[in-house]
């Protein structure tokens, strides 16, 4: 249990870090890399997948 | 080389972005969710199912868990021993789950009481094998219009039990496995009462094998055809007897059934620990089904339901394979799969009672033993059976379609009550 909670924890720090990097970043592709891990993440942190 | 594409407008096309890769994260959500939704099993069509209890009767750790699955009683019309059938141990094996639901819906005993659990591993079947490309659901087509069920993983979903540790050690043998093998229900028995989520699961089926004095345990799966014990029971020693006069039986009826005896050397297992810690006959069978494999091509719900593949043919005309019939035209569909598995169930209940009969006799005997203060509430016949207190020796299923009407009409038996389609 303790062990699920330090999970979620770094997935809402890397979450915040990557839509963070999302709205600073120039490049569209970037941009698009950033998108593409936000899904798999927030599947994670919602214990979906 | 990097594709690099720059752009003034950084925040609306973050914002873009983020707007579409939400509508990816409900999408996926909602389709990754309805595996957790569990099939409907219509118990209703039978009369004989007297009950429905849960798993978590037997373990309450379970209960309101993804652990947590129905136990359908199907009562006899005169008394006898119990039977249990296990389904869906491994959800990505679908004729086990199959049969059972079969059983449940259309099982009528004579005598004894036989508990079926289709989704043994319910957990197994809210998610798919990881990296395996196998189809979320698949689908039989009955009289009564397209019936669906899910089609899920070999070991318990990680969101339930997780990290998975390097090494798994089997709690009660010291048995070093490989880590995921730790959410493998067919590697966790005898489980234990405060273990990992999969060892409750096993907890909770020892604990209703000895809560209902359950005289046969019969496991069902499947493997890929170049397995070598497809087409085969593996029986505890104490259940030797009974798989190979069910196996001779099945011989008559021109099935080959091939029999092995439990390693004693690799636990985890139904067969070897049911066997060793309960007081049921414990028996585990495999049917042939090219979806399991590492050798098929596509793993869509047609490989599934028919087991067609043009590469295990390939393989076997190359090099030979252990389902020697396999051939590309017939494949090994899933009515074949499930008729072999309910003929089984069958031969090995008429085994029980053939081997047993004469358990009254034996029991008097045991009376003797008891009054004599010693103490028993077992005792060996003079052929080397164990015979249980309690117990009259007797299972009888009643009648059963032939192995060749089920092959060919197995769907309607499954079909959905008017209604409810």
């Amino acid at each position: 249990m303790v062990v699920t909670i330090i999970y979620l924890a770094i997935i809402v720090f890397l979450l915040f870090f990557i839509i963070w990097n999302m709205f600073t970043e120039k490049d569209i592709m970037l941009q698009i890399d950033a998108a593409l891990v936000i899904i798999p993440l927030v599947l994670r942190l919602l214990l979906i997948k | 080389m990097t594709l690099s594409i720059k752009t003034k407008h950084n925040v609306l096309s973050a914002l873009i972005l983020l707007a579409l890769a939400a509508g990816a994260i409900v999408y996926l959500s909602l389709q990754f969710t309805r595996m957790w939704t569990p099939d409907p099993v219509y118990e209703g069509k039978n009369p004989s199912v007297k009950e429905v209890r849960r798993l978590s009767d037997y373990n309450e750790n379970l209960k309101g868990s993804k652990g947590d699955t129905n136990i359908y009683v199907i009562e006899g019309d005169e008394p006898g021993d119990s039977m249990l059938i296990l389904g869906g141990v491994h959800a990505n094996e679908p004729a086990g789950m199959l049969a059972a639901v079969y059983l449940v819906e259309n099982l009528h005993p004579k005598a004894g009481t036989v508990y079926v659990i289709p989704y043994t591993n319910e957990a197994g079947f809210t998610c798919n094998d990881p990296l395996e490309a196998s189809p979320m659901f698949f689908s039989i087509d009955t009289p009564t219009g397209p019936r669906q069920f899910r089609f899920g993983a070999r070991v318990t979903n990680p969101v339930c039990q997780w990290p998975d540790p390097d090494i798994y050690v089997h709690a009660s043998s010291g048995q070093r496995l490989a880590g995921s093998e730790t959410r493998n229900l067919n590697r966790t028995y005898p489980g234990r009462t405060n273990g990992t989520f999969t060892e409750q699961i096993s907890y909770g089926l020892v604990q209703l094998i000895k809560a209902e004095d359950i005289a046969v345990t019969i496991d069902l799966h499947e493997a890929s055809p170049e397995y070598q014990t497809i087409n085969t029971t593996v029986a505890e020693s104490r259940a030797m007897k009974v798989a190979t006069t069910g196996r001779f039986n099945m011989d008559w009826d021109g099935i080959t059934m091939s029999v092995e005896q439990s390693p004693t050397t690799f636990h985890g297992l139904s067969h070897i620990e049911l066997g060793t810690w309960t007081d049921t006959l414990a028996l585990l069978m495999e049917t042939s089904n090219p979806s399991q494999g590492r050798e098929h091509g596509l793993t869509g719900s047609d490989l599934v339901i028919y087991g067609k593949d043009k590469f295990y043919a390939r393989v076997k005309a190359a090099v030979g394979l252990k389902d020697s019939d396999y051939s590309e035209e017939y494949g090994r569909p899933i009515q074949q799969r499930v008729a072999r598995h309910i003929t089984a169930i069958n031969a090995y209940a008429a085994a029980y009672t053939e081997e047993f009969a004469n358990a009254a006799a034996a029991e008097d005997k045991l009376t003797a033993f008891t009054s004599m203060g010693l103490g028993a509430s077992s005792y060996p016949d003079s052929d080397g059976h164990i015979i249980y207190e309690g117990r009259r020796g007797v299972i009888d299923l009643g009648e059963l379609p032939s192995y060749d009407t089920l092959c060919t009409d197995l769907f309607d038996y499954l079909a959905i009550p008017e209604g409810q389609n």
